[in-house]
């Protein structure tokens, strides 16, 4: 008996595949596929027998070889040999842009979800309060915590340091980050966004998204003007100040204060406010829906996402009517087909 | 009923040596989960779904050395062909979550996750002999899918013996009446990282058993990996843009 002999039954795809190759490959096609195959690295699988590489992520040493740990890409940066894997969590990376749910109010810190192996913290220090920028934080503060950002808050914000144990420390100390308001949210996988310099877009039909690096998004109503912006936060201002004494009965620094610089009246509690934009009309509503729906058949066809496929989709989703009907296989399937063509046709 | 007839066949009418159709395929729940896999090994279905490593829901769950790996076995009453209700609870279920649970928790690289848990949901669908094999196989998939950092492959199979002849992939019916002997074997090494053993098998015997055993995990192992491969060239030619 050889018991090096094992008879396996499969179906005899690889059979059909070389008849194939035999048959229309042409040499320059192989090549490159030979290539390809080489790039790709299963776990256990011997990366190299050169001990001058030093080994990153993704990677394990053992008798002075290297293996790879993931199914992924190899990448060498200088001596440095790493596999990035093709599919796993999202991996924080400072500068950042994102977009996070609130878990947990902790000390001084919120607990934020943000797709990744642990959740991020957001310390209080790193948000903007309302009254300006340039007000210290109290303790009052830290006891309304909740007023600020409660369990299940949305927000978008930015990486600012991964501290030793891999959790991410976010910040919201600018404009366009901050609470989300007056749209919806959508998961796709983080692997899918690709990474670019701006991560906020005002899309035809109305719409801005916040295309989250780690694959959260926001889509919601492209605000209007900065104009109408300051009126209502004037007068929300006054509003939250009133409701604020009324409540506490004390009277927190800078809160109801009207500020002279912008900055300083955008921050105000109007940032916070849990209140949606009353007139959001219809058409902009099922906008959003046909967005969404759009980005959500990118993701069925594992389509990498950036500002112009979202728009390539959504010009090619506007042949169809019903909205609803875009997540069914065939519709996502030849809107997919469409972004691809469109893409390359433009080169 | 006969088992192994003189001509060499099996009671399906395979060679002591031949392991069952094999099929399996991953990121199966793209959207539901981090990784996900199916397969078949002969009769044998099982789904596979990891979520993680993510923040654990318990602070209990979080340790601060390494990941906890929590296993959730469910078996569906339809698996069987006589439909039986299955408590989670059961003293059989509860080994085998355990078994599976220390089997990875040395093939994964814990220490690279600390204070996370990465939890692992296996539906057996169907069972025809070999769910501890097919339960380590799906998990092995959904783990290299989910991105999570293994050492290797941990490829599974069964083997018994009938008289004196080892036999490979054992189906149901053999199962029953043979003493069955599970291996779980890391990558193309001859390192085992898991054996049960229900029954007796003589000890001289045992060699043959294990050895014939560890050349199907191989065989296993080659056929998962080429899915991966067929998984990962696709998956990469969509990225490049």
């Amino acid at each position: 008996m050889n018991v090096s002999e094992v008879i396996s039954i499969t179906k005899p795809v690889g059979l059909d595949n070389d008849i194939d190759s035999d048959v229309e490959m042409s040499d320059s096609e192989n090549q490159a596929q030979d290539s390809f195959k080489q790039s790709i690295v299963t776990p256990g699988e011997l990366v190299t027998d050169d001990p001058i590489w030093m080994k990153g992520h993704g990677t394990y040493f053992l008798e002075d070889r290297t293996f790879s740990s993931v199914a992924g890409n190899i990448s060498r940066v200088n001596r440095l040999l790493s596999v990035i894997p093709l599919k796993g969590r999202y991996q924080p990376e400072t500068g950042d842009h994102i977009v996070g749910r609130i878990t947990e109010v902790g000390n001084k810190r919120w607990k934020v979800d943000i797709g990744t192996k642990q959740d991020a913290v957001l310390m209080l220090g790193s948000v903007n309060l309302p009254g300006g920028v340039l007000r210290r934080k109290s303790e009052s503060d830290e006891l309304q915590m909740r007023n600020f950002l409660k369990e299940g808050d949305l927000l978008n914000a930015e990486v600012q340091t991964i501290f030793n144990n891999g959790i991410a420390s976010l910040h919201t100390r600018s404009l366009k980050y901050g609470k989300l308001r007056n749209g919806m949210f959508l998961k796709v996988p983080s692997s899918l966004v690709i990474k670019s310099k701006n991560h906020s877009y005002d899309l035809p039909g109305n719409v801005s998204i916040v295309l989250g690096v780690n694959g959260y998004i926001w889509l919601y109503k492209t605000s209007t003007g900065i104009n109408s912006a300051t009126n209502t936060s004037v007068t929300s201002n006054t509003n939250m100040f009133r409701a604020s004494v009324d409540t506490t009965g004390s009277y927190a620094i800078g809160q109801g204060s009207v500020s002279i610089t912008r900055l300083e009246e955008e921050s105000s509690w109007e940032i916070y406010s849990d209140k949606n934009d009353p007139n959001i009309s219809n058409s902009v509503r099922s906008n959003i829906t046909r967005y969404n729906n759009v980005l959500r058949a990118m993701s069925f066809c594992e389509l990498g996402i950036t500002e112009q496929r979202i728009i390539m989709g959504y010009e090619a989703s506007l042949s169809y009517s019903n909205i609803g009907s875009l997540i069914d296989k065939e519709s996502m399937e030849s809107i997919c087909q469409d972004i691809i063509n469109n893409e390359k046709m433009r080169g | 009923m006969e088992l192994y007839s003189p001509e060499g066949l099996r009671i399906d009418g395979r060679r002591w040596n031949e392991i069952r159709n094999f099929e399996c395929r991953i990121n199966t729940h793209p959207n539901s989960s981090d990784g996900s896999s199916y397969i078949e090994q002969g009769n044998t279905k099982v789904i596979c779904v990891v979520q993680g490593p993510m923040e654990p829901a318990l602070r209990s769950q979080a340790n601060s050395n390494e990941a906890t790996l929590e296993v959730n076995l469910s078996v569906a009453n339809f698996s069987t062909t006589e439909r039986k209700k299955r408590s989670k609870s059961e003293k059989r279920m509860v080994q085998l979550k355990t078994t599976l649970e220390r089997t990875f928790q040395q093939s994964v690289m814990c220490n690279l996750y600390p204070r996370t848990l990465i939890r692992i949901d296996l539906h057996v669908l169907s069972q025809d002999g070999g769910m501890l094999a097919a339960c380590t196989n799906a998990m092995t998939l959904a783990l290299i899918d989910a991105g999570v950092s293994m050492y290797d492959y941990v490829a599974a199979m069964t083997a018994g013996l009938h008289d004196q002849t080892p036999l490979l992939d054992m189906n149901g019916l053999e199962e029953n009446d043979m003493s069955t002997l599970t291996i779980g074997v890391i990558g193309k090494s001859e390192k085992l990282s898991l054996l049960m053993l229900e029954d007796k098998i003589p000890l001289d015997r045992l060699e043959s058993v294990l050895a014939i055993a560890i050349a199907g995990s191989h065989k296993i192992r080659d056929l998962m990996d080429s899915e991966v491969r067929r998984h990962g060239n696709i998956r990469s030619s969509k990225l490049a843009s």
